[in-house]
């Protein structure tokens, strides 16, 4: 079995302005970074080349192949927007398949309301399946947002750090064990 | 197959089946599975992944 550290990047999926959904996705890098074994960094959708010329694979940064074939797995921190996740979050989603596949991935639902964007979590999972990740079933659901983290985004509920835990311990095993399975277990 | 990166034998772990995307591709297309599989391989040493065409089944 290989002794590479876990590489577990977080791909923030929203480009909008004023964005709260930035301080999770910092809070979460910051608290899977201190995990022993594990790398990991933040990769902002807002920062990475957009075509909108083409589709699918056409439309694939070579950088970011890079990033997520090395990945043993990602963390999605997503906020909802009219009862979904973004349409550019799906966008670059869409743009890879063979970096996915045998992953595990987990979401960080981010909301303005109540629920912690549980409908665009709903909404992104048969993407990822779709698309060859496997999902851990702890999601972390942040919301209202502004109950969270502060303007400036320091954590008002210390409640986070112990779920986000329980979602970063599941996330750990299953990118383990599909890595295993990945470069060790045949198919037939 | 063998990793393009470091030469290490790859383990193939999964299938996908696809549409045909380009003339070449067509010519794998499996009728029975109505696609074209994409056989998926990790490099144990090096991590890296790499997809490859399954050839069409033979005809009768």
């Amino acid at each position: 079995m290989t002794n590479r550290p876990l590489y577990l990047p977080v791909l923030l999926g929203t480009v909008r302005q004023g964005r709260a959904s930035v301080h999770a996705a910092r809070f979460v890098t910051t608290q899977l970074a201190a995990r022993a074994g594990v790398e990991t960094e933040l990769i902002d959708i807002a920062q990475l080349p957009l075509r909108i010329d083409d589709a699918g694979e056409a439309t694939k940064d070579p950088a970011l192949s890079a990033t997520l074939t090395r990945a043993d797995g990602l963390v999605i921190v997503s906020p909802e927007y009219n009862h979904s996740f973004p349409g550019l979050l799906k966008h670059v989603l869409d743009g890879y398949l063979k970096e996915y596949i045998h992953k595990a991935v987990g979401v960080v639902g981010v909301s303005a309301g109540t629920f912690g964007s549980a409908r665009g979590i709903q909404d992104l999972l048969p993407v990822l399946r779709e698309l060859g990740l496997v999902t851990i079933f702890w999601d972390v659901n942040v919301g209202p947002v502004s109950k969270v983290f502060g303007e400036g985004g320091e954590l008002l509920d210390a409640a986070l750090v112990p779920r986000t835990g329980k979602f970063l311990s599941e996330l750990i095993w299953m990118a383990r064990t599909l890595r295993h399975g990945r470069e060790s277990i045949p198919l037939e | 197959m063998t990793c393009p990166k470091c030469q290490t034998a790859m383990n193939h772990h999964a299938d996908k089946l696809v549409e045909p995307a380009t003339d070449a591709e067509r010519t794998y297309v499996d009728p029975q599975l109505g696609g074209v599989v994409k056989r998926t391989h990790t490099c144990p040493a090096c991590g890296d992944v790499e997809f490859e065409l399954a050839p069409p089944p033979a005809q009768p």
